[in-house]
């Protein structure tokens, strides 16, 4: 009997949903991340900015057994938000994140354009904000490590060494604002790296991009500012930009007295641009024409 | 009988170039052979039906459902790509499990599920290895097992047989013999005629984005006897075998070859032919080393069909 003779019986099953189809991606993207060569040892060496900002909240409350080091005590160890915030814009700390989307973040979209796996992806149960949700998941993940999860914890120790609530009675935002800033600085780093990855099938192409534009944003912006002094030439720079965006949340003093808001506006249009350009170049076919 | 695809006059263009023009079809339960050269439209035509690709006009319907950006339909479909679609540092094992969680499987069902398929494909030995290491074959047998391991009612491949030995050929065929068993759908391409006729007797002839035919092999075999079929023969007597076929009415041209011992015979009616030839052999003693239908390829029948 062929099939013809048999009929086609209609399926009566209801289509099952996963719940979050976006963690599959993300985990297989931590996972690759993880494989790479170095990537352990970059990624440790990227927490060392917690460990000094731990040890410095440890010694702030032990001033007593550290009497030598008293005399750089109004620099390094008057712990207010200001500490934290000048924790999460430390220019050591982005510097890492950079690198971080060196190796986290630079193939995630090329590697599946040059593979050609977003046909298998789209051919799936899946739909484009789930694939862009799980890719961008990996980088949440790695710079959440770096920022949120070592912010958070600091304020912990901080709790924890100094045994009261002084800390929070003072800045109640504080939890807060670390979050906040964590969660804005990883937005804005995600949308770079993502809109940079697609980009191009090259990953070792958008690797030096993504450190290319980091670099070049900083270094064109010193130039400039040697030559017309004009503070406004510090929107040039990510560095400057990311700081700005911190000097609401922790009550620091801004870089060149530039409003944040412009900074802020800045990089929220980068993150649409992002968008825009992940939407229309996440698809499953590339038409040759 | 209920089809399970439907187009409806599809249509879809690339800037000024035509993909596919007013695709009509309806492809039922069973295996169908999606035939034409390469560049033809099997692929556009493949990628619609996987959601890939938004038709420019007309319509496009799975179990009577649209497919674009319908992504709970793809539960049910499965989908061998023609070309390579690997992470290429994964192993065979993480590929699999991995778009096998994209669907709702727990990882203990997706793990089932990928070993199952592995083993379907003889590639459970491997499933360690990584990709990068796989021949062409492997490569080949584990995009047909992603196809198929979360067990789907319609497969669309495109091109399954491309670069399988003579072996993993016969594997594939058989596996997609067996799905046909199953109540399942498949829809496959390919530009090789006799691959697809190991496999099926359903055909949808594709040029140029256009439909050329559809339907039972036979009828299509029947169209290319309305032209003339060249046969190919090495024979120790080509000269006295030329002389005793052109007296048959059914004989178009009888020309010598380039070698001694060849014939080239064009003939209308190919049947008849070979009911003719082996008591030629035997009456005249003749010694028949090859016979070849040089035209016997689906380049030719689209030749003809197009009028070329």
């Amino acid at each position: 009997m062929t099939i013809r003779e048999k009929g086609y019986h209609h399926w009566d099953g209801q289509f099952l949903e996963r719940r979050h189809p976006w963690w599959p991606i993300t985990r297989l993207g931590i996972r690759l991340t993880f494989k790479r060569k170095f990537f352990k040892f970059i990624f440790s060496s990227s927490l060392l900015p917690a460990v000094v900002f731990l040890a410095g909240i440890y010694i702030s409350e032990r001033l007593e057994d550290f009497r030598g080091m008293a005399r750089i005590e109004s620099l390094l160890l008057n712990i207010s938000a200001k500490y934290f915030g000048a924790y999460l814009t430390a220019d050591f700390l982005l510097f890492m994140a950079v690198i971080i989307l060196v190796f986290c973040a630079a193939g995630l979209v090329a590697d599946d354009l040059k593979h050609n796996t977003l046909q298998l992806y789209f051919a799936r149960p899946l739909r484009k904000r789930d694939y862009l949700l799980g890719k961008a998941s990996v980088v949440f993940f790695f710079l959440f490590l770096l920022t949120l999860v070592p912010g958070l914890l600091l304020v912990i120790f901080k709790l924890i060494f100094s045994g009261s609530f002084r800390l929070l009675r003072e800045n109640p935002w504080l939890p807060l604002a670390v979050l906040a800033y964590s969660v804005l600085f990883t937005l804005f780093l995600t949308a770079y790296a993502l809109l940079l990855s697609s980009l191009s099938r090259n990953g070792r192409a958008v690797s030096l991009l993504i450190f290319g534009v980091y670099l070049f944003s900083d270094m064109l912006f010193n130039i400039l500012y040697g030559i017309f002094h004009s503070p406004y030439l510090g929107l040039l720079s990510m560095r400057t930009n990311l700081k700005l965006l911190a000097v609401p949340l922790f009550g620091l003093k801004p870089p060149l007295g530039l409003p944040w808001g412009y900074s802020a506006g800045l990089l929220a249009a980068v993150v649409a641009l992002a968008a825009v350009v992940l939407v229309k170049k996440v698809k499953g076919v590339s038409v040759i024409r | 009988m209920k089809a399970a695809i439907q187009t409806d006059k599809l249509s879809k263009w690339y800037g000024n170039i035509l993909g596919l023009s007013e695709v009509s079809l309806e492809v039922r339960p069973g295996i169908t052979g999606l035939l034409g050269p390469n560049g033809a439209g099997k692929s556009t035509l493949m990628k619609i039906l996987t959601g890939q690709l938004r038709p420019s006009l007309g319509r496009a319907l799975i179990w009577g459902e649209k497919i674009w950006n319908n992504f709970r339909l793809f539960n049910r479909i499965g989908y061998c790509p023609e070309h390579d679609s690997f992470y290429e540092q994964t192993t065979g094992w993480q590929f699999l499990t991995g778009l096998l969680r994209l669907f709702p499987f727990s990882p203990a069902e997706a793990a089932g599920r990928a070993e199952r398929a592995l083993a379907t494909v003889e590639l459970l030995s491997d499933k360690d290895r990584l990709i990068r290491g796989y021949s062409r074959g492997m490569r080949q047998r584990l995009k047909v097992a992603q196809a198929l391991a979360h067990d789907p009612d319609l497969l669309i491949l495109d091109e399954p047989l491309n670069g399988l030995d003579p072996l993993g050929k016969r594997r594939i065929i058989r596996l997609i013999k067996d799905l046909k068993n199953d109540n399942k759908t498949v829809l496959l391409s390919s530009h090789v005629l006799p691959e697809v006729e190991a496999l099926t007797r359903d055909i949808i002839l594709i040029h140029q984005g256009k439909i050329l035919a559809s339907g039972d092999i036979h009828e299509l075999r029947d169209l290319i006897d309305s032209h003339p079929h060249i046969i190919a023969l090495r024979c120790d007597r080509p000269r006295e075998l030329a002389a005793r076929l052109v007296r048959e009415p059914f004989i178009l041209k009888v020309q010598l070859g380039g070698q001694p011992d060849s014939l080239i015979v064009e003939t209308d009616n190919r049947d008849r032919f070979f009911s003719l030839l082996p008591e030629l052999v035997m009456d005249m003693g003749l010694a028949v080393d090859e016979i070849t239908s040089p035209d016997d390829n689906l380049q030719a029948v689209f030749d003809y069909l197009v009028g070329k």
